[in-house]
């Protein structure tokens, strides 16, 4: 709604400059964009002026994470961003933009891999990784020169322990890794947990509720990631070969456990995602209960009854 | 005249005599000379609900000693029409803990007339079990030129007090009344002495009637009633309200052609009512629950005589047309958790449009016939998003924006001979689903301890009535026969969904609003009626319903065998009166619909006034013998008020 305003405000002051700049000038058949801090020069590694008012929309409704922006061989500035400008624990979109310096303007090509999120249990000295996408794609066709992915964050900074972040780059033949930049992970807000683990033989997984703070009263899409923890955990958890699907049981805990009707199990899509539906019957805090099975059919984790007598595997979500 | 005034009558078009069923004041003139039956003992003291325990084939849904809920024929709200004045009005609270009666007071009327069955008042709409309407006190033009009426009254039990005090000023050219009233009282004590906790209410209320007489044939009036229950308990179920508040505005212009009467009247009125449980220990949950409820509409109505192949027709046409919302929704407060909202009446926007008439024939001296008949469309629509996304989880396939189409038909005809009048009559009629039944959400009914879920794929439900009717009178004897029996299609009533889960705590599951393919509810009665002497009269009344589902099982509240017999006294300005009432064991109670048995009981009440020039003093006890019980229609079977003694005194000036 808010996004939507904004995008309302910036499009008619746009506008607005575009009118005032064809006044100027003498070429009526084009329309001027100027976007500020961009130069258009006809650099074909660049952005044209209509792909650069997608990607400058596009960073209008997120927020940049400072810490994480960087400059590359003294050519490139690239910037990171997340919906809130800063990470919490569980999933987190996070979108790059590379620009080049001499004109402002947005890289239409360029490639990040190899997300390694660290954490440094200082304690222990011991290091672990995190649940991250499987790669750093294109955001959609509007926006060729966003990339996407996301990281999945198990535990927030906190005196036991801190995360660092680090990439790979290839930005118009310069290439490299970038330095562990210190990040800071957000606990989330009592009433909201949307990362937990559970094992399955030998093995640990981690499934990651995505966005859930879209979620209103009625039916909504519930979509989830499935990682497997790496040997060393030090590696970052792709996603899990094995095929599940998960049954959820959403409960309102704080009014009797009551549940709703005909939610749909989430299964496994092409794109590597789990998708399934929830209904949520009014707003409040809600205990998705998960029943996690293998593709024989076989509980392997959750489904186990809790003194109320739910699975002791669960997401909370509060509306 | 005020002196006149009759704060209730009972209409029954189809057990009065023939040539009394066509003008309603005529008939509440005849009715204040006759009997006091027609009247509460009590006076103007009476609470609306007391006077509406008078009417016949009327009962009264108790959740506390404020707010009762008529039920007519043994049908409740639902397949009742309740208007003021031929106004529209619509209650705010999800729970139904303010029936529309309870937003006026009985010093606003000046009699309430009840048309039973499908034989509805003009401007009623969906009235399977009958048409209630709530006549405004109005003194007129050139009657009493002043007149002023106080009202003290005082009961024991609970410390009830009325006070109330209205002027009436009448003109050749204008007219105006004007009231204002007060009505409270404490907890009350059941029979055994035991206090009812959570029985308080307070009450004001002020109203004001004003006609304008433009030129001979031309007149307008307006009405104003504010209404304001503070505190009131509601010791049947879990919570109590902080706040009911009615907002009643009307005006209407009147034209006299020569032979035709033409009204037309637009009105305007507004609840709120706002639940509160935070006077209540051991609250599991504390929730908030406010009802909005607001009503626009017209109504114009024609009414002339005719004479067609010898027989005299008194026709009335009416038009309406109403548009009506309401909201209600719910916030539920866990400690130190986020709170649970939900939307509970998503907003619905009911308009509604119909076409009525009525024809009173007088075929002869001692024959007639009366017919009606009624369509109406209506459009409905859910404004709140959150709220139909909501209901939506629960019906996919529901849209915001439904229509319905709704009549009725009816006729009745009467003859009298020698001592004897004979009446019959028969009627069809439907009504659509009320926004609870269509679109309520998680409405938790402590009658039953289920949570209702609306449906909004309800077919409209319809009946068909026969009734009939036989009374003998002979000098000083009479006894009459009365029963009716409607035979439903499609009745609307809850159904157990065992796939869903029960939010409200407590609650044994989830029931949905469905059709039931078929149903019967049936009530017949015996009264008689012996003038012993010139000095004292004996009546007495006998009697029994029954409702069936469609397996043939009992439906909930329907009364049990019933009965009342009284002895009167009058000498002189002194009138005193010794009554019994009962109730025999509810054997015929709905298991299947979660009700309970409720035992027989028996009361004695007393009443005397006595009147000395301007002033009546009236008293009483009921209860007299201070019987612990409750009747079937005590919601959770709350226990009656225990012996109360009361006196009331009114002054007219």
């Amino acid at each position: 709604m808010n996004i939507r305003k904004y995008f309302k405000i910036v499009a008619v002051a746009l506008f607005g400059a575009v009118l005032s700049s064809c006044n100027s000038n003498d070429d009526l058949g084009k329309v001027d964009i100027e976007i500020p801090g961009v130069t258009f020069d006809g650099d074909i590694d660049c952005c044209s002026a209509e792909e650069a008012l997608q990607v400058y929309k596009f960073i209008q409704t997120v927020k940049i994470i400072p810490d994480l922006s960087t400059e590359i061989d003294g050519k490139y500035n690239v910037y990171a961003y997340s919906k809130t400008g800063s990470f919490h624990v569980g999933y987190n979109d996070i979108y790059f933009v590379v620009t080049k310096k001499k004109n402002g303007n947005y890289v239409k090509n360029f490639e990040f891999s190899g997300i390694t999120p660290h954490m440094l249990m200082v304690k222990m000295n011991m290091k672990h990784s995190t649940p991250v996408s499987a790669g750093v794609e294109s955001f959609n066709d509007n926006y060729l020169a966003v990339k996407h992915g996301w990281i999945s964050f198990v535990m927030a900074t906190s005196d036991a322990g801190s995360w660092t972040l680090k990439y790979d780059y290839s930005i118009l033949g310069s290439t490299g890794t970038t330095s562990e930049a210190a990040i800071t992970v957000d606990a989330l807000p009592a009433g909201q947990q949307w990362v937990k683990s559970f094992k399955a033989g030998e093995n640990t997984y981690y499934i990651s509720l995505v966005n859930p703070t879209d979620w209103k009263t009625g039916k909504n899409a519930i979509t989830a990631y499935v990682s497997k923890k790496n040997t060393p955990a030090t590696t970052p958890y792709g996603l899990a070969q094995e095929q599940f699907s998960v049954e959820i049981d959403p409960r309102m805990p704080d009014m009797g456990n009551h549940t709703s009707p005909d939610n749909v199990a989430l299964s496994l899509q092409g794109d590597g995602s789990y998708q399934g539906t929830v209904n949520l019957t009014m707003t409040g805090r809600w205990r998705i209960h998960l029943t996690v099975k293998d593709n024989q059919g076989n509980v392997v984790a959750g489904g186990d009854d809790l003194d109320e007598g739910y699975s002791s595997l669960y997401f909370d979500v509060t509306i | 005249m005020l002196e006149t005034v009759l704060l209730t009558s009972v209409l029954l078009a189809d057990s009065l005599a023939p040539d009394k069923v066509q003008n309603l004041d005529e008939v509440l003139i005849v009715s204040y000379d006759g009997r006091a039956k027609q009247r509460s003992v009590k006076g103007q003291a009476a609470s609306i609900d007391e006077h509406l325990g008078e009417l016949r084939n009327v009962n009264l849904v108790r959740r506390g000693s404020y707010a009762w809920e008529p039920v007519v024929n043994n049908m409740q709200t639902e397949r009742l029409s309740t208007t003021i004045d031929g106004m529209k009005i619509f209650y705010a609270c999800t729970d139904k803990m303010d029936p529309v009666t309870s937003y006026v007071e009985s010093g606003n009327l000046q009699s309430i007339s009840l048309n039973s069955g499908l034989d509805g008042n003009p401007q009623a709409t969906g009235n399977i079990g009958g048409s209630l309407d709530l006549k405004l006190r109005k003194i007129g033009f050139e009657a009493d030129p002043r007149h002023v009426n106080i009202l003290a009254g005082h009961e024991w039990n609970g410390h009830l007090q009325v006070y109330g005090a209205d002027a009436a000023f009448s003109g050749y050219r204008t007219y105006l009344n004007a009231g204002l009233f007060y009505r409270s009282a404490d907890c009350y004590r059941v029979g055994g002495g035991e206090l009812l906790n959570y029985s308080q209410f307070g009450k004001v209320n002020m109203f004001a009637n004003a006609g304008l007489r433009l030129t001979e044939a031309d007149v307008l009036e307006a009405t104003l009633i504010f209404d304001r229950a503070t505190d009131v308990g509601y010791p049947a179920l879990n919570m109590d309200v902080s706040r009911a508040q009615g907002f009643i505005s009307s005006v209407s212009y009147k034209h006299q052609f020569a032979r035709v009467g033409w009204e037309t009247k637009a009105y305007y009125n507004h609840i709120i009512h706002i639940m509160d449980d935070t006077t209540r220990p051991d609250v599991e949950i504390h929730m908030d629950m406010p009802g909005d409820s607001w009503t626009a509409g017209l109504y114009s109505l024609a009414t002339t005589s005719l004479d067609l192949a010898e027989m005299q027709h008194d026709v009335a046409v009416n038009y309406d047309l109403y548009y009506n919302r309401l909201f209600a929704d719910m916030t539920m407060y866990p400690g130190g958790a986020a709170p649970m909202y939900m939307v509970t009446w998503p907003d619905v926007g009911t308009f509604n449009t119909g076409l009525a008439l009525t024809d009173n024939v007088n075929i002869t001296a001692n024959q007639s016939l009366r017919l009606s008949a009624k369509i109406a469309w209506q459009n409905q629509r859910l404004n709140n998003e959150e709220g139909y996304r909501g209901q939506k989880v629960f019906f996919p396939l529901m849209i915001d924006r439904y229509y319905q189409t709704t009549g009725r038909v009816a006729a009745s005809y009467q003859f009298s001979i020698l001592n004897s009048q004979f009446s019959i009559g028969t009627g069809w009629g439907s009504r659509a689903p009320t926004v609870t039944e269509a679109y309520g959400y998680y409405l938790n009914n402590t009658f039953d301890q289920y949570d209702y879920m609306g449906n909004p794929h309800l077919g409209n439900e319809s009946a068909v009535e026969v009734n009939g009717a036989y009374k003998f009178s002979a000098q000083d004897f009479g006894i009459g026969l009365d029963a009716n029996a409607f035979f439903f299609k499609d009745y609307i009533i809850g159904h157990l969904d065992s796939r869903l889960s029960a939010m409200t705590v407590g609650a044994e599951g989830v029931k949905v609003y469905g059709n039931l393919e078929h149903a019967v509810i049936a009530n017949a009665s015996v009264t008689a009626d012996w003038q012993i002497s010139s000095r004292m009269a004996w009546n007495g009344k006998l009697s029994y319903s029954l409702g069936r589902d469609d397996v043939a099982e009992s439906l909930p509240l329907i009364s049990p065998l019933a009965w009342r017999t009284s002895i009167e006294y009058g000498f002189g300005a002194l009138q005193a009166q010794v009554e019994l009432r009962g109730n025999a064991r509810q054997t015929n109670y709905a298991a299947k619909y979660g009700e309970i048995l409720t035992a027989g009981w028996n009361i004695v009440n007393l009443s005397a006034s006595y009147r000395f020039k301007a002033a009546t003093l009236r008293g009483g006890v009921e209860n007299l013998f201070d019987r612990k019980y409750s009747a079937y229609s005590d919601w959770n079977n709350i226990p009656q008020k225990g012996r109360n003694i009361y006196l009331n005194l009114t002054i007219e000036l």
